[in-house]
């Protein structure tokens, strides 16, 4: 059930991506009902896999590589659609849309086998923690998107160029307005997830070097663009690429990580 | 019955031409009174814009053509027919439903001409009837969904409107932007009116001539400056309009580098009218500027229009369907006459039956003769019920008039068509509501 729904998911936010790209097939807007009813569709499928998960093994989908990287997606996938839902654009679904689908597609593969999740209130910490961070990179995530959009439609406009991007692509002043929006909220989501984190640790004496890098270098970069936005005044292009390099090697250190622990002993995330 | 369109258009007549054929909205109405009267034509609509006269015409018994020609060529003091064109039928329908929906327009997929032909319309109410009625309702239904289901009408068309399109790409709202205008020209004037309509402020206008930068500030609720005081203020506004006379680059790379220093990542949106250019080319390279010149608008424009014609096959497909749902309405109101005088018949026939009964049965009284009238009458009716449904569906769905025939053979309505005597009775139900 678990895989079937999963794949459902995949498929429609791969749909969803399609649609959003219609415009560059053929000189029409991309549908907003039916991009955000695909996604919607795409995302109750995934909730339905992640509930069928939890039914069967009896825990939350945040520990063991498979369960969190879906549930990553999952929320990325979820992000997209508010914002969609509230900004009535669609464009953005064409990189965050992939986004969702790669690491849940990635977590179909590798079978959804659960971590050791702590029960009581040890439990109910580290799910804190996990979902919160999860949100934290979703909105970073949704942040890199918006910027690696920025700069695409920027250099169009700035070569002159009045094709299909020019035309379907939102105002760059809406893809900053998204970039400022998460890139906060995901410093928000990161900074609590990472407060937990280390309560956590020093409550219950457990500590993995590895997850402290990485936590702590996701949360210098998303602090970074969120404190050069609201603090030092940056912007647009800027805030883009800043965004767009930042995310992009928060995902290469995981990389890094999971490969290095894949050939060492421990387990990381 | 036929539907028809004649007229001329800026396809085929020139401006003196279209000039000397338009009507005003006083003098619709008498003209089709008089073709009415004169060509015996059953429904008229006139269509009169800066760019096409059109009469839209349902035909009764003659053709009604030379006549609509005789009415123009009146009017322009000149044979008319030669600049027009002739559309009957299905190719009239599709003709207003291009027309309606910009296909046919000088600048295609405008918007103003829905509202015309809708105004049209209107204005020949009293000359119209069911056909062009439901004609007309049609036509506007298809503008709205040529509109809605391809891209025929977007994209800037003007050099005014492209500066804005380009502006909106940057900032994306242009309320309460701030704008400075470099030289005070005509062309600049537009351009600032068209951007003041999205809400962009007027900040600054400077000029060689301060008393015209004044003048043009005064309009817009802008501060005239001189011109070498400009460059201070280009760090606080969002777009800089270009159009001066000067014949060679006022704004130098080096004064707008110092600008965009002083302005953080907020983006720069220069737009240069000027002929020559106001603005030297390097600037475009400078971060967070876009530069535009006359060929960058220019461009917008073409790839507008390049689109809007790339449009132009999914519009007939939308204008196909249409006017095979019109014609099939069409064909349904062919089935009416038809019912009309099969009903006569089967009723001249039921009085013919009824008197023999009546004779027979010998003294009745008036209730049972009541009662024997009533008879007769329902079961007529019950008899002629379905097929009547049935030949008003079978003619709406298009395979009308083979069915009409068909009825008109089984039943011998056109020979005895000849001979019958009509039968006064009041409208039933089904042919009312044929309109």
């Amino acid at each position: 059930m678990t895989a079937i729904a999963h794949f459902i998911a995949i498929t429609l936010y791969l749909a969803a991506a399609a649609l959003a790209a219609t415009p560059f097939a053929r000189p029409v807007a991309a549908p907003v009902r039916g991009v955000v009813t695909l996604l919607g569709i795409g995302v109750l499928a995934h909730a339905a896999a992640l509930a069928a998960y939890v039914l069967r093994v009896g825990q939350l989908p945040l520990t063991g590589l498979g369960p969190s990287l879906s549930f990553a997606g999952f929320v990325l996938a979820a992000t997209l659609l508010v914002v969609e839902l509230a900004a009535r654009d669609v464009t953005l679904t064409l990189v965050a849309a992939p986004l969702a689908a790669i690491p849940t597609l990635v977590a179909n593969l590798m079978g959804m086998v659960p971590g050791v999740e702590p029960a009581g209130a040890r439990g109910a910490w580290l799910v804190a923690h996990i979902a919160l961070s999860f949100l934290g990179i979703a909105a970073f995530g949704t942040a890199a998107a918006a910027g690696l959009m920025y700069l695409v439609e920027h250099r169009d406009l700035k070569s002159r160029r009045f094709g299909a991007i020019y035309r379907f692509f939102p105002p760059l002043a809406t893809l900053d307005r998204v970039n400022h929006v998460a890139a906060v909220a995901g410093w928000l989501g990161l900074t609590l997830g990472v407060v937990l984190a280390v309560t956590y640790s020093l409550a219950y004496r457990e500590l993995s070097v590895l997850k402290v890098i990485w936590a702590t270098g996701a949360w210098l970069a998303v602090s970074g663009i969120a404190l050069g936005r609201v603090v030092g005044g940056w912007q647009a292009r800027r805030a883009a690429i800043y965004s767009s390099i930042s995310f992009a090697a928060v995902v290469l250190l995981y990389v890094a990580f999971r490969v290095a622990e894949t050939n060492g002993r421990g387990r990381f995330l | 019955m036929a539907v028809i369109v004649l007229g001329v258009s800026h396809h085929g007549a020139p401006l003196d031409v279209r000039e000397r054929l338009a009507f005003r909205p006083a003098e619709v109405v008498p003209a089709l009174e008089r073709l009415r009267s004169v060509a015996g034509v059953r429904e008229g609509v006139l269509l009169s814009t800066c760019n096409r006269t059109e009469l839209y015409l349902v035909e009764g018994e003659d053709e009604c053509a030379p006549a609509a020609w005789e009415l123009l060529a009146e009017r322009l003091g000149a044979e008319a027919s030669g600049y027009g064109y002739v559309h009957r039928d299905r190719e009239a329908a599709a003709h207003l439903f291009r027309v309606a929906a910009g296909m046919d327009s000088m600048v295609v997929g405008e918007a103003q001409i829905h509202g015309q032909v809708r105004d049209a319309w209107e204005a020949s109410r009293r000359a119209s009837g069911a056909v062009l009625n439901r004609l007309f309702q049609s036509a506007l239904l298809t503008g709205g969904r040529v509109r809605s289901e391809t891209t025929l009408g977007h994209g800037a068309l003007s050099i005014s409107s492209a500066a804005v399109q380009l502006s909106k790409k940057i900032f994306g709202s242009l309320a309460g932007r701030r704008a400075m205008v470099l030289g005070a020209g005509e062309m600049a004037e537009l351009a600032l009116a068209s951007l003041q309509h999205e809400g962009v402020r007027a900040a600054v206008v400077a000029n060689r001539t301060f008393e015209r930068a004044v003048v043009l500030a005064a309009q817009y609720g802008a501060t005239a400056v001189h011109y070498d005081d400009a460059w201070d203020a280009l760090a606080d506004v969002d777009l800089l309009l270009c159009s001066t006379a000067s014949p060679r680059p006022v704004v130098s790379a080096e004064r707008v580098r110092t600008a965009v220093a002083r302005r953080g990542d907020r983006p720069l949106c220069i737009l240069d009218i000027a002929m020559p250019r106001d603005v030297d080319p390097a600037v475009a390279k400078l971060d967070n500027v876009f530069l535009y010149d006359m060929d960058d608008l220019q461009a917008v424009v073409s790839a507008n229009l390049q689109r809007r014609h790339g449009e132009l096959p999914a519009a007939e497909g939308v204008i196909g369907e249409e006017v095979e749902k019109f014609w099939q309405w069409v064909a349904g109101l062919a089935a009416v006459p038809v019912l009309t005088q099969f009903r006569d018949e089967m009723n001249r026939m039921r009085e013919r039956e009824l008197q023999q009964a009546m004779r027979r049965l010998g003294d009745l009284s008036p209730e049972q003769r009541a009662v024997v009238e009533h008879f007769s009458q329902s079961l007529m009716n019950k008899f002629l019920h379905e097929p009547s449904v049935r030949l008003r569906a079978a003619a709406a769905n298009g395979r009308g008039l083979g069915v009409v025939d068909a009825a008109r053979y089984l039943f011998a309505l056109d020979e005895r068509a000849a001979a019958a005597e009509p039968v006064s009775r009041p409208a039933t139900r089904d042919e009312e509501a044929g309109e």
